[in-house]
């Protein structure tokens, strides 16, 4: 087992190429519990808070079930295992292990969140657009609008690292290294 | 479901497992998955720390620009006999890029059900999104 490193000093405590990775991987895999310790795990979009040593990802109010799961047990992890995209050529795989919070608060203008919140949507999204720049046209279409509003009715998720386990040449077959997280907050996440 | 896991299964190399760890948290890594009568086998490395019981398989892949979406869930239970590890799939979920263009209709009429649905149990009104916002948001040139 590895050393215990602070939230705060997360940056400085982890291998250059593994913060790579959490800046630039596209998608993580994001598992929550279902009832019965039953694991539901679906990509998402993750944003690596360096700062905060904080993870964050959105979900629209149509998908709520990663939401409900947290809600109700806080056990998370986020596997960053797929590069595609990603400008990376063999990079770590990078499994974080942590305790998720999801606000009730439903974000669908910059009045729902905290500025700080609300500018981590924006990074996350600015990354999509940048690959997809077709779909910000769409937001303009008001049929869109009108059938995609719910993909836009967002709640945030937090991921508070507790371990985050690495296999530094991108094969899981070899043994992995670890490191314990211990949380400080002097500056707390906001809650949405 | 057995027909829906032959038929996609073989468009992946690997698969995202996930158990409970030692500590009975979600663990995840990728391994390679092959069909074996009823059941999946699994190729694992010996020091894996998962338990046996609930687990997932995840399929998911995409392009450089993030089109090209598939993907899809299997919910189980993993087994462990000796060092042989198997998958015993109890579920087939199917996420984007299965089923083509008449899914993609469903998903997106089930979605926004679900959202009706899940503002109505709290009682909240349904959000005004502020496209606008959203708009200078996207447009920005801050570093993202």
């Amino acid at each position: 087992m590895g050393t215990a490193i602070e939230t705060r000093t997360l940056s400085e405590a982890l291998p250059e190429a593994v913060l790579t990775v959490l800046d630039e991987f596209l998608t993580a895999e994001l598992t929550t519990l279902g009832k019965g310790d039953r694991p539901v795990t679906w990509p998402i979009m993750p944003y690596f808070w360096a700062e905060r040593g904080t993870f964050f990802t959105f979900t629209s109010i149509g998908f709520p079930q990663k939401a409900l799961n947290i809600r109700r047990d806080p056990r998370a992890s986020l596997l960053f295992s797929d590069p595609t995209g990603s400008g990376l050529g063999d990079p770590p795989i990078v499994l974080v292990q942590g305790t998720a919070s999801a606000p009730e608060a439903i974000i669908a203008s910059a009045k729902d969140a905290e500025p700080l919140v609300w500018e981590v949507m924006g990074r996350q999204a600015r990354r999509w657009i940048r690959r997809q720049p077709s779909t910000a046209r769409y937001l303009s279409n008001r049929l869109m609008r009108y059938l995609m509003d719910w993909y836009f009715m967002r709640m945030a998720i937090i991921i508070k690292p507790e371990r985050i386990i690495w296999w530094s040449a991108g094969d899981c077959s070899t043994r992995p290294e670890t490191i314990e997280v211990t949380h400080v907050d002097p500056d707390p996440t906001p809650s949405a | 479901m057995w027909t829906q896991i032959r038929r996609h299964l073989l468009e992946f190399d690997d698969a995202v497992l996930t158990a409970l760890d030692e500590i009975q948290r979600p663990y995840s890594l990728r391994c390679q998955v092959k069909p074996d009568g009823e059941v999946l086998a699994l190729v694992l490395p010996a020091y894996v720390p998962i338990e046996a019981g609930p687990a997932s398989l995840l399929f998911h892949r995409h392009n450089e620009q993030m089109w090209n979406l598939k993907s899809f869930l299997l919910r189980g239970q993993l087994l462990k006999a000796d060092m042989d590890w198997r998958f015993q799939p109890e579920q087939f979920v199917p996420g984007v890029g299965i089923g083509g263009l008449l899914a993609d209709v469903r998903l997106l009429i089930s979605s926004r059900r679900r959202a009706t649905r899940y503002l109505q149990r709290r009682g909240l009104a349904r959000p005004r999104v502020a496209w606008d916002e959203f708009q200078t948001l996207f447009d920005s040139t801050e570093d993202g």
